[in-house]
């Protein structure tokens, strides 16, 4: 089973409408291979060696998932979150030509860096502002069961941003990106054990603050 | 039972949290991507003179300048392999020392057969020396 598909995301759809910008051609013919068998790091390996198209397939690949983890770790900070995204990715491209095989999985390591650059800008602003989370762009305000879904992401991301950081950071990698706990693990270079530790408690706040809201989201008692 | 405790979720609903919160996954915009693409071409830029195999001559230049400036001021490549050369010779005939380089030299080197009697002596060539040692009994003396 590739690895890569184990998130279970989809080509982005993002990336077909990037090339709009003269990038998409490239990231267009790439995009239908972005869950091919290659690995990160051969990807990363070959853009090492001046392969662009390797960069494309990589941007393709690893930017949604950076993006997913900093925009949960900013509190939904869009703009904050596709700096961190962008920097985080400058990085990989800076380490390509000395990137040291079978030492780090590509993603786990960029969702270090990823994390690292998201905790130094919370450093910076400390205070919280749950309010500023930005209300869900619905295309399809006419279903129901996509107001349900918006309904339930915005309450995600808001009973998220009260949780400390640590528990926000295994609680989106574990159960929002998919990654297992020895990945967790890596990324915030704690032991498996301290990791099952965070996500535990940060599902029991999690399920305790959305409780409140169960009524209005769907989940009356029935 | 957990679905009948208000204060908390159970695992199955706040799994369809997270399934809402995996669809709608806060996702890069075309213009972070063109952005980092971008990025991406311009680290390949910025180091292609270094990883460039046809490198201009005077990047070389500039790269190895003290390399560069020694040859040429010993007299280019030609200089360097004579000099090699005759280092090569030098180190073949201190090992091997063949006879014909003895009688070159007029006998001045200890042969493997020489005794004392047969080889130069200090004294042979430096004749005073043997002078400064019976200073040196007479003033100990």
């Amino acid at each position: 089973m590739n690895t890569h598909r184990a998130a279970g995301r989809p080509v982005p759809p993002v990336v077909a409408a990037a090339c709009a910008n003269g990038y998409l051609t490239r990231i267009m013919a790439m995009a239908f291979d972005a869950e091919t068998d290659v690995s990160d790091e051969a990807l990363l390996v070959a853009y090492g060696n001046g392969d662009r198209e390797a960069a494309a397939l990589l941007t393709a690949r690893l930017t949604p998932r950076v993006m997913g983890l900093a925009a949960r770790m900013l509190r939904g900070d869009r703009a904050e979150a596709e700096d961190v995204t962008q920097e985080a990715m400058l990085r990989l491209w800076k380490i390509a030509p000395e990137w040291r095989q079978g030492e780090a999985k590509v993603s786990t390591w960029l969702y270090r860096v990823g994390s690292n650059l998201c905790t130094d800008r919370l450093r910076k602003r400390r205070s919280v502002d749950i309010d500023a989370i930005p209300e869900p762009e619905d295309g399809k305000p006419g279903a129901a069961e996509t107001m349900i879904e918006a309904d339930r992401a915005r309450a995600l991301d808001r009973a998220l941003a009260e949780l400390p950081e640590r528990q926000r950071v295994a609680v989106t990698l574990r159960h929002l990106e998919g990654r297992t706990n020895p990945e967790i693990a890596e990324v915030l270079e704690i032991s498996v054990e301290a990791v099952e530790s965070l996500t535990a408690r940060g599902k029991r706040a999690l399920a305790a603050l959305l409780a409140g809201r169960r009524e209005e989201l769907g989940y009356g008692e029935d | 039972m957990a679905k009948t405790d208000k204060t908390m979720l159970d695992d199955a609903a706040l799994e369809a949290f997270f399934e809402a919160g995996r669809a709608r996954a806060p996702e890069p915009g075309p213009d972070l991507m063109a952005r980092i693409m971008a990025d991406a071409d311009a680290e390949i830029d910025a180091r292609a003179p270094i990883a460039s195999p046809v490198a201009t001559p005077a990047a070389r230049r500039a790269r190895n300048g003290f390399w560069a400036a020694l040859v040429s001021g010993i007299g280019g490549w030609p200089a360097v392999a004579s000099m090699a050369t005759a280092a090569v010779a030098g180190v073949w005939l201190g090992f091997a020392s063949p006879d014909q380089l003895n009688s070159l030299a007029g006998g001045l080197l200890p042969t493997e057969d020489a005794t004392s009697e047969a080889a130069y002596e200090l004294e042979d060539l430096l004749p005073g020396y043997s002078g400064f040692e019976s200073l040196a009994e007479e003033v100990q003396g």
